[in-house]
């Protein structure tokens, strides 16, 4: 196993807080949840297990040294479950055929599956939410909206075909580098409130008001 | 290519702006090296990207070097190295392919300039073409897909997206390591898609007007060359989704002297170069960049 500080790029000599929040940013980075259905997922995983021994190996190593006081943290590493990645395997009914083509999805065999999924002819919402599935991981991120969402409205009931077309429109989820700042001028309620106070601030600085309740 | 892949300057530190200028020109003088004076013209923000996407983890050796153009202006530019000498030969081929597309969209008339220069760039096509086959044959097979679909007036968006990323994909294909393979064929290929659909986004307007095949007037139903709010937001979307696989793939990439500008490019030059390009701007200032940069 490499050096586990320089997996989490700290010195040796950093505090348990940088250790761990070095730890942090790097689990947040290949965090499960950013790499939905994405063909990189195992990439990933890899380097989540990676992050999550090398701490626990400075835990454990500072808890026996007795050098700082040690946390318990390590417990709570964050862990990639086998299940996300990919339609769920028989989660739905359908013939034996659509079971074969989710396990070739998951294991990214597309041409397979896309080849087996051509030959069926009945194209029922299932057919419909496996082909998204295959254009989604191939990156054609349209036409696997067009089909998710004909699956969807032929079975309304189908929460993962839902959920599917849920996460579609929900634009998804990315990591974000903490130095960078967001580029789109983000204005909530609460922006609006703030400057409003902070305008009322300067005006009676300025002896006049803003606001005149407050 | 298109200089949609670009760094938003304001926000580069200035050590960042001067090695980032110094891939630009040392691209430029690589190409000079490689193909010849005349092939300088074909450097480019896409590229310069590219050379710096391939570059190595190690620490990168620089020399001074000065620019033709603008003889009291040095620049420390990368020692020569494998991602440049990919890059500037993966310019050629792109360049050579852009020309010939340029003539054939034109009337005979206009298309004789993109012909003539075309014709001028022979030459270094072919030894482009020596050096790097695989990535000129899937540029060929590519593009002739994607004249095909074309000529079909192909309803969706993304079959012909596709095609394009695909050859932006076998730009990674070079790499060390069958990991980092992966991962750089994965950033190239959303790349690729992301800038083929902003292209057809900003050539809409301009497309309706001539006639000319654009995917997103057969996807969605443009009115006045522009789509509805509904589409745009669809469309965006799906932009976003790409942009989300971009930026995980690009976190499996190992640090390299380059990450800090190649961050600001992917995290902040591309959304706000997609931004311009929904709101019009890009299109607008088009012409103010043409004149300054038609040197």
């Amino acid at each position: 196993m490499n050096d586990p500080y320089s997996v989490l790029g700290v010195s040796p000599s950093a505090s348990d807080d940088e250790v761990k929040k070095a730890y942090r940013d790097l689990a947040r980075k290949y965090h499960p949840d950013n790499y939905h259905d994405n063909p990189l997922a195992d990439l990933a995983s890899e380097k989540m297990k990676e992050i999550n021994e090398a701490y626990d190996a400075i835990t454990k190593g500072r808890e026996n040294g007795g050098s700082y006081g040690g946390s318990a943290y390590q417990s709570q590493g964050y862990q990639y479950q086998q299940s996300y990645s990919g339609p769920r395997s028989g989660a739905s009914s359908g013939s034996a055929a659509y079971g074969t083509i989710r396990s070739l999805i998951n294991q990214n065999q597309l041409d397979q599956a896309m080849a087996m999924l051509s030959t069926i002819q009945n194209h029922d919402a299932e057919w419909n939410y496996l082909m998204g599935s295959i254009y989604w991981r191939r990156g054609l991120m349209d036409e696997a909206a067009r089909y998710f969402r004909t699956a969807a409205t032929m079975q309304p009931g189908n929460i993962e075909y839902r959920n599917a077309v849920q996460y579609m429109n929900s634009g998804g989820q990315a990591y974000r580098p903490a130095n960078v700042r967001s580029s789109m001028s983000q204005s909530d309620m609460c922006t609006v409130c703030n400057s409003l106070i902070c305008a009322d601030c300067c005006c009676e600085m300025m002896g006049g008001d803003l606001i005149p309740c407050c | 290519m298109y200089g949609y892949v670009r760094p938003e300057k304001g926000e580069l530190k200035v050590r960042e702006y001067e090695t980032f200028r110094g891939v630009y020109c040392g691209l430029c003088h690589t190409l000079k090296k490689r193909y010849g004076p005349l092939l300088r013209f074909a450097v480019n923000y896409d590229l310069t990207f590219l050379a710096m996407l391939l570059a190595g983890p190690g620490p990168v050796t620089t020399c001074p070097k000065r620019c033709p153009y603008h003889p009291l202006r040095t620049a420390q530019c990368p020692e020569t190295s494998e991602a440049m000498d990919a890059a500037a030969d993966y310019t050629v081929i792109l360049s050579y392919w852009k020309l010939r597309d340029g003539a054939e969209d034109k009337p005979f008339a206009a298309g004789l300039g993109y012909r003539l220069l075309a014709w001028l760039m022979t030459g270094a096509y072919r030894k482009a073409v020596l050096l790097r086959p695989e990535f000129a044959s899937v540029t060929e097979t590519e593009l002739a897909a994607l004249g095909e679909l074309e000529r079909q007036s192909c309803p969706g968006v993304d079959p012909p997206a596709d095609r394009f990323a695909r050859i932006l994909a076998a730009a990674g294909e070079g790499a060390e390591g069958s990991d980092r393979r992966r991962v750089l064929r994965e950033l190239l290929y959303h790349l690729g898609r992301v800038v083929y659909i902003l292209d057809a986004a900003d050539d809409l307007p301009e497309d309706m007007k001539t006639g000319a095949y654009n995917p997103l007037r057969y996807r969605f139903s443009p009115e006045n060359g522009k789509l509805s709010p509904e589409d745009e937001k669809e469309l965006r979307l799906s932009l976003q989704h790409s942009h989300n696989s971009i930026s995980a793939a690009f976190a499996l990439l190992d640090d390299t002297p380059y990450t800090s500008i190649l961050t600001n490019i992917l995290y902040i030059g591309l959304p706000a170069v997609t931004q311009a390009v929904f709101s019009g701007e890009w299109r607008a200032s088009a012409r103010k960049r043409k004149e300054r940069s038609g040197l």
